[in-house]
């Protein structure tokens, strides 16, 4: 387990501007609001009061419609075109045209310059440099436009694409039209882009390239997209360190601190106490760790310990430096007291605890902390003993999931090593490492790892002073019963379970499920928030809520999937995944750069460890991998038991 | 072993140069770095060579090369850029140095050079082939060892000398040919420095044609190269350490080239990742894209490759016009105008 990428909610008004006006269409919305003030912008009106009024942005998007299917973001107070651009569409969130679409189109008559899904395409290209400069596109012909109909996946291109979905334009017709000059992608296998620039005659032609593939291509021997592996995609997209850095103190500087007077008020005075930092607001955001601070929470509230929270008010992704400023978020008892600069939040403390009292502290993540201040906000809570937890390896490297580059595992090498060298978090190494040993300094230190396997890489390959350390896993698998199976035969079925993310491995299940797609010998499965077209995979839609805790659990067992293809890129301290796949008796399958999850795969009983990618796909060319049927294993089920987290080691 | 250690290049390729010359730094601090430059410094750009990363600046007119301006007219600017490295190598062999290593600005060293001065115990010439390992496939054998047929089959991105015996000889004929036939002149043999070096092992003794993998990785031989990141944080090139690599055609082209033949070997990519960064943060803003003093005349009209050929090919304008890049009266500008058409 280790951080997730955290998310700012709120947006500003540079960055909404930025993200809706490529895809705003004034064409549309002076055409039907026509009691606009004349010397009024479209955008700004409609950022300024249309949306509020229930007007429509563009004719394929719906304001009351998706605040009606969309209640939280109703409630949130969101402008709901930036909501859908910027979050929604990777959410899956639906959309409904405007109900002025129909009569705008009748008015104008189809052509595509209405459509200012270009605009937003040529701007999202201009972005990367990488935008070719294509306005129009030649009609196909008889033959072209059959073969192009023969190989095109409608409902790949619709799921990709929910303004063509929302339009009701025929796809085929949307992609020869314009979607190949926005680069759009006819099926999962033919990548425009790629296309285009592996073959600058075609790209010089203006010609469809799906087409010319079809048509031409195929039969010479050019390829349908890039091979070059998805770690090729990964490095080209990869934003440096620094410039992150940067844009986390531009955020941070912009915001605005409440009155320190406000904090002392709503503190209040604190009987017994326990204390959390880590890098978000656990609330407000999902994931393994702000899972397992939320348990922590619960199990002090059950002692009638007081919980306060604090974490950067801004996402950080490095820890922060003494001279860079970083206002502070607090909860307390999961309830949003402000924020608050951390001098402030230090004295607050101070009078607050000025009573007696048990208390503790965990350090959960020291992501946007600085390492001094966390320690006076702690001294002047009174504390000096507490625990650091080893959710991820941010106390070894900036790259805190020891990703080199984000495409492979590094395993912490020495510093001065050319893979360090090479690395995008090499030059932030030493930052990183030396705010954690400042902080082991300043306090006597527990270090807690979820695994034994990650206490034991950590005290290998870092040097910093802790006091002690213990091993606590967040779960474990309780009293086995045989698994579910049926009796009838059928194809063993291979799932992935979650976020389909690079990091959490899903090109590697993504290129398995094509590879083997249409083997009858296998099955693919995807269960999580949103479905991923790319991967020839049935999705089933898996929330894992506070009231739902096991509902990945359920719906694997109910699925009788065989095995769980968890095949993180990282070496994951602990792997809920795995062990929620383990208890609904899947077998885990995973490679040996996986930390926790190959130390606990290495079971038999639990699963199978691989040496590479190349060994995955042997494993289901050849079959072996159908020993991991339910079946043929004997597969058992189990009750995951969760760990009380830091209550389970204060007296 | 006492070791200079320089690049030619103009300042387009600072940017470049800084990146050679810090992970040379980092490398082996104790060799003495230099530039030699053939150009002038742009108007608004600061150039102040006690903050760059190299210990010693030799401008190329310094390099006593005769009729230098009418020397320097009939080439273009990788001919002259190449053509330099003579000069200097031939005269470095006087400053008290015992080996002089040549490296182009567009390479950076990735891990200690060191196995070079132990090779120049024994040797007094070490070339980097563009190809150690043969390619079977028709696309590689066309774009990589058919290329390298018709350039050259060393590399001259790199060359390095004992400044005493073969390696003074050596440094004596290349500044001869170079001074005279430092062209892209395919059809008449030569490709600037380049195509020279195929004679090396005919005309010199104590050359050590270097095989090992880890040096001079290039676009041109990834095809038989993979690179892989070891868990103890070295870089391997076919199981040997990587030394250092040639970042030849940073842009489209280089890119291109990269993928046809690098394919899923990741690393890579990586690597040319690393520098794209390192060079956009050596990057000056205030050098004009493709800037050279010498690419125009002195009214600021581009000079044509077809003026500078014809000028290298007519004795007569040479004698005529000993400063061709003079504009206005009485000048090969003018002569063109009116009589070169």
């Amino acid at each position: 387990m280790a951080v997730t990428a955290p998310v700012d909610d709120r947006p500003r008004a540079a960055d909404v501007h930025r993200v809706i006006a490529p895809a705003f269409d004034p064409e549309f919305y002076r055409a039907i609001y026509t009691d606009l003030p004349p010397d009024m912008g479209p955008l700004w009106h409609y950022r300024m009061a249309g949306w509020q009024e229930g007007r429509d942005p563009a004719p394929w998007f719906s304001v009351e419609g998706y605040l009606t299917a969309h209640p939280d973001i109703a409630a949130a107070g969101v402008e709901p075109f930036w909501h859908f651009l910027r979050h929604g569409r990777h959410e899956g969130r639906d959309i409904v045209p405007s109900r002025h679409a129909a009569a705008y189109f009748a008015q104008v008559g189809w052509t595509p310059e209405p459509w200012s899904l270009e605009g937003f395409a040529a701007a999202r290209g201009a972005a990367d440099g990488q935008r070719r400069r294509r306005v129009s596109a030649p009609p196909l012909t008889a033959l072209e436009r059959a073969a192009v109909e023969a190989e095109f996946d409608s409902a790949f291109y619709l799921a990709l694409n929910p303004d063509v979905a929302a339009s009701g334009m025929d796809p085929v017709d949307h992609f020869v039209r314009t979607g190949w000059l926005e680069d759009r992608d006819p099926n999962a296998r033919f990548s425009v882009l790629d296309y285009l620039d592996n073959n600058p005659d075609v790209a010089a032609a203006n010609i469809n390239p799906f087409a010319h593939y079809l048509t031409a291509g195929r039969a010479e021997g050019r390829s349908p997209r890039h091979n070059l592996g998805f770690r090729y995609d990964v490095i080209a997209r990869l934003k440096p360190v620094e410039a992150r850095i940067a844009d986390a103190v531009t955020a941070s500087a912009r915001l605005r601190v409440d009155p320190p007077g406000r904090l002392l008020i709503a503190l209040g005075a604190l009987g017994d106490l326990h204390m959390t930092l880590s890098h978000d607001n656990y609330v407000e955001h999902s994931g393994g760790l702000q899972a397992c601070v939320r348990r922590e929470a619960e199990q002090f509230a059950r002692r009638g310990v007081a919980h306060l929270h604090i974490y950067p008010a801004k996402p950080w992704p490095v820890v922060r430096a003494s001279g860079e400023a970083g206002p502070l978020g607090v909860l307390l008892n999961g309830r949003r007291l402000g924020v608050f600069a951390p001098d402030a939040v230090a004295n607050a403390l101070r009078a607050a605890t000025s009573g007696a009292g048990r208390r503790s502290f965990a350090v959960h993540s020291l992501l946007g902390h600085e390492p001094d201040a966390t320690a006076d906000i702690l001294n002047a809570a009174g504390l000096s003993e507490g625990f650091f937890w080893l959710h991820d390896f941010a106390s070894l490297c900036a790259g805190f999931h020891l990703l080199r580059n984000d495409v492979e595992d590094c395993a912490a090498p020495p510093a001065d090593s050319a893979a360090c060298a090479v690395c995008a978090y090499g030059a932030t190494r030493a930052r990183h490492v030396e705010a954690h040993r400042r902080l082991f300094e300043r306090l006597a230190i527990t270090v807690v790892a979820p695994s034994q396997t990650t206490l034991e890489f950590w005290r290998a390959h870092g040097d910093l002073p802790a006091r002690a350390a213990v091993v606590l896993p967040h779960a474990r698998l309780e009293a086995g019963r045989p698994a579910r199976r049926s009796r009838t035969p059928r194809p063993f079925r291979l799932a992935y379970l979650g976020m389909p993310t690079p990091l959490k491995g899903w090109p590697v299940f993504r290129d398995l499920a094509q590879r083997f797609e249409h083997d009858p010998r296998y099955e693919f499965l995807h269960l999580g928030g949103a479905p991923d077209p790319s991967a020839p995979a049935a999705f089933h839609k898996v929330v894992v809520t506070a009231d739902r805790p096991r509902a990945m659990q359920e719906t694997l067992d109910e699925l009788e999937a065989d095995a769980a293809l968890i095949w993180p890129l990282c070496r994951e301290t602990f792997s809920f995944t795995a062990y929620e796949a383990a208890a609904a008796g899947a077998a885990v399958l995973t490679g040996p750069d996986s930390g926790n999850v190959a130390a606990f795969a290495a079971d038999p009983a639990v699963g199978r460890v691989l040496a590479d990618e190349q060994a995955l796909n042997a494993a289901f060319d050849t079959g072996e991998v159908l020993a991991l049927g339910r079946a043929r294993r004997k597969a058992a089920s189990y009750t995951l038991a969760y760990s009380g987290m830091t209550a389970d080691l204060v007296s | 072993m006492k070791i200079l250690c320089y690049s030619s290049f103009t300042f387009s390729y600072l940017n470049r140069a800084r990146v050679l010359f810090q992970t040379l730094r980092e490398h082996h601090p104790d060799w003495e770095l230099a530039a030699l430059i053939t150009d002038r410094p742009p108007e608004g750009f600061n150039f102040d060579p006690a903050a760059e990363p190299f210990d010693r600046l030799v401008w190329a007119s310094d390099l006593n090369i005769p009729n230098f301006q009418s020397w320097l007219f009939k080439h273009d600017v990788v001919e002259v850029c190449t053509a330099v490295k003579g000069p200097f190598i031939h005269q470095a062999c006087d400053w008290g140095f015992d080996a002089v290593i040549y490296m182009d600005p567009d390479t950076a060293a990735l891990a200690s050079l060191s196995p070079l001065e132990g090779w120049l115990e024994d040797h007094d010439i070490l070339l980097t082939p563009h190809l150690v390992d043969a390619n079977d496939d028709d696309a590689a054998i066309r774009d990589n060892d058919l290329s390298a047929s018709r350039t050259g089959i060393f590399n001259l991105g790199f060359v390095a000398i004992r400044t005493t015996g073969e390696g003074a000889r050596f440094a004596k004929w290349w500044n001869d040919r170079l001074l005279s036939y430092c062209y892209d002149d395919m059809p008449n043999g030569m490709f600037v420095d380049q195509r020279w070096c195929d004679h090396v092992p005919a005309l010199f003794d104590r050359l050590k044609i270097i095989r090992d993998p880890g040096y001079n990785v290039a676009s041109w031989n990834l095809s038989t190269r993979k690179v892989t990141v070891e868990k103890n944080g070295t870089i391997s090139v076919n199981g040997a350490p990587l030394r250092f690599w040639h970042f030849t055609k940073l842009g489209a082209v280089g890119d291109a080239m990269t993928k046809r033949y690098a394919g899923t070997n990741f690393p890579v990519y990586e690597i040319w990742a690393w520098y794209k960064r390192q060079i956009q943060a050596a990057t000056d803003p205030t050098i004009p894209d493709r800037w050279w003093a010498f690419g125009a005349y002195d009214d600021g009209r581009p000079i044509a490759k077809r003026e500078r050929v014809l000028y290298r090919e007519r004795i007569d304008l040479q004698q005529a016009f000993p400063n061709p890049f003079a504009s206005g009266r009485g000048s090969f500008q003018e002569w063109l105008e009116h009589e070169g058409a």
